[in-house]
């Protein structure tokens, strides 16, 4: 099945090798703060598409993946700094392990009574997941939520720091976008959909729900956890507050929806358009950034609930060979 | 003995406060199946209108409720029908989510421009005025907020269930296709539930400003109690919102006195989770649509 999604997709892979190839090339050519920029547009569209295998193929809008975010990072931050495995790219892939590893576990324990919910009330225990997860961090000493951590450099010492992390999100990027494909056009895909469009019906055909629904969720968090890590690296010193955020997991929504939801390419759309909206032009209006913003979320439900992707992919008429974006 | 009472009449008087707070977001839930987002900044937007009444007017901010609730009933009323019901007819419920969420964050930018970001609060003569009954000390504020909580919610109780608009808001609540057929113009009936629902976060924010102080930020917190309180008591009624206010009231002042000041975050959202993994319907099970 894999192959043949290849073949049916061959025109968005092409796009996406050379959007691949222009941001391989690009730190060549940006000023330090464009490469902060550009790494920011990397970090969210990737959790963009993270969250999309749950919340955009299965309809399930977790409202609090920022809980495999702050989990990631605080786990392996604490595994890094408590172990100290030289040298430091071992130990980076020790930390890297620990945090995808927790998050992993935390979906599959999450998975059986969670999952259940439907709807808004997934949303909403998604929501209470991560307010939980985020209050303990901060309020139990042994986590370090309030004092925060101090992650180990891991950029070597003769590369700048700004391009290397820009680099790791970029591979983190591309595997997240290579895992969501494989899932978009295989079995579990399908499934998805049909969980997405109808559950019970897809129940009743012989569709293992509760598996496939599983399989989802655990790969969006272990893929959320691996960003939030890189994420954490990048920042260099983490606390509750700037891991366990609110509008990490709110934004990821925004970008889904404004690229078009359901989709690979739109996340990654909507999440250039933001990143560059929210940090080139918005930058300059600290009073009214979060009117502005409200507003353009407004705009976007009201004029294209379907997402840019929705009005443009008709009119490309690249669906002609039945590929969806 | 005479902590364990304290606390419970403190978490009482809180709670009185929390249900008054979360009855519209019940109601707007119960009805029309619209997670109201913005419902915190609506409660804040009451306080700050009673503030102002009692800064420039100096109007007591008790007499200043009916008033507020006038005010925000036809903002309400507008926001339902010029803005909601379009996003929800466009798209779906979930998106008309994101519409509440991105109206939250233009009037929470709102306030903090017209009143600045710093805690506000109203502070009527008689704030300071205590009683000593037999172990516990309450405060007249808490009592009269507590008082005035109590007061609404019935009238609002008698409004659904005795008088023909209620009939109307239930009979739409229950089945809105059945509704339109019997002659009900649903829309209206929405705009006047939102209305409603406004109003009464607006007076539960006039009775907020003489019990604590309060900034623009709040407004994410006081959502969040909504979403508590409905859970645990039920959706659509004041008598789950009166419920699940007071248990929420008391759980929140038991914790931060039994463990800590910092956790009552915590428990709210663990008994949040449990509650919808044990009885999504709330406590007195008066749910419009399941939940799974």
């Amino acid at each position: 099945m894999l192959a043949q999604g290849i073949r049916s997709h061959r025109r968005w892979i092409v796009l996406a090798l050379i959007a691949l190839v222009a941001l391989a090339l690009a730190p060549v050519f940006l000023a330090p703060f464009h490469i902060r920029v550009a790494q920011l547009f990397l970090f969210s569209a990737a959790l963009a598409v993270a969250w999309t295998i749950l919340g955009g193929f299965a309809g399930y809008w977790s409202f609090g993946h920022t809980a495999f975010i702050g989990l990631g990072a605080f786990v392996a931050a604490l595994v890094e700094t408590s172990f100290q495995i030289k040298p430091a790219g071992l130990n980076f892939v020790v930390g890297m392990l620990a945090g995808t590893g927790a998050c992993a576990v935390l979906a599959a324990l999450l998975a059986y009574p969670i999952l259940r919910l439907r709807g808004i009330y997934f949303a909403i225990a998604m929501l209470g997941v991560s307010q939980v997860l985020g209050e303990l961090n901060n309020n139990v000493d042994a986590f370090k939520g309030s004092l925060g951590i101090v992650l180990p450099q891991i950029a070597p010492a003769h590369v700048e720091p700004q391009a290397f992390y820009y680099y790791l999100f970029l591979i983190a990027g591309v595997l997240t976008l290579g895992a969501a494909f494989a899932v978009k056009v295989t079995r579990l895909g399908h499934g998805l959909l049909a969980i997405r469009e109808d559950e019970d019906t897809a129940r009743m055909l012989g569709v293992p729900t509760e598996r496939y629904k599983t399989a989802a969720f655990v790969l969006s968090a272990v893929l959320t956890g691996m960003l939030g890590i890189i994420y954490a690296h990048a920042l260099g010193y983490i606390t509750s507050g700037s891991v366990y955020r609110t509008d990490f997991s709110l934004n990821v929504m925004v970008y889904a929806l404004l690229g078009g939801i359901g989709t690979l390419a739109g996340p990654i759309l909507g999440a250039g358009i933001m990143v560059v909206l929210t940090q080139m032009v918005l930058g300059r209006l600290l009073d009214t950034h979060m009117f502005v913003t409200g507003a353009l979320l407004v705009a976007i439900v009201m004029l294209a609930p379907r997402g840019i992707l929705g009005y443009v992919a008709p009119l490309l008429r690249w669906r002609k060979d039945g590929a969806s974006p | 003995m005479q902590l364990v009472l304290q606390t419970l009449v403190d978490g009482l008087v809180l709670g009185g406060l929390y249900s008054l707070a979360a009855i519209g977001f019940s109601l707007i839930f119960g009805v029309m199946n619209v997670v109201n987002l913005s419902h915190g900044v609506i409660v804040l937007i009451g306080a700050y209108l009673s503030y102002f009444f009692w800064q420039t007017l100096g109007v007591d901010p008790l007499l200043s409720i009916p008033p507020v609730m006038a005010v925000l009933f036809c903002l309400g009323y507008v926001y339902q029908r010029g803005l909601i019901q379009l996003a929800v007819d466009r798209s779906s419920l979930v998106a008309s989510m994101l519409v509440t969420f991105g109206v939250a964050l233009m009037l929470r930018n709102l306030l903090v421009l017209i009143f600045s970001p710093d805690f506000k609060s109203i502070t009527p003569s008689w704030a300071f005025t205590f009683f000593v009954i037999g172990p516990v000390t309450v405060d007249l504020v808490r009592i009269s907020a507590l008082c005035a909580s109590l007061v609404l919610l019935s009238l609002l109780a008698l409004a659904l269930h005795r008088t023909g608009i209620g009939r109307v808001i239930r009979a739409t609540a229950q089945q809105d296709l059945a509704a339109r057929l019997c002659g009900v113009d649903v829309r209206h009936v929405y705009g006047l539930t939102f209305g409603m629902s406004a109003a009464f976060a607006g007076a539960s924010g006039a009775i907020l400003g003489i019990v604590m102080p309060f900034s623009p930020p709040d407004e994410v917190h006081w959502t969040i109690n909504a979403f508590v309180v409905v859970t645990l008591g039920g959706v659509g009624s004041p008598s789950g919102a009166l419920l699940g206010g007071l248990l929420l009231g008391v759980i929140s002042t038991a914790t931060s006195q039994a463990i800590g000041p910092a956790f009552p975050n915590v428990m709210m959202f663990l008994i949040l989770v449990v509650m919808l993994l044990v009885r999504p319907a709330g406590l007195l099970g008066n749910a419009f649509s399941g939940s799974r």
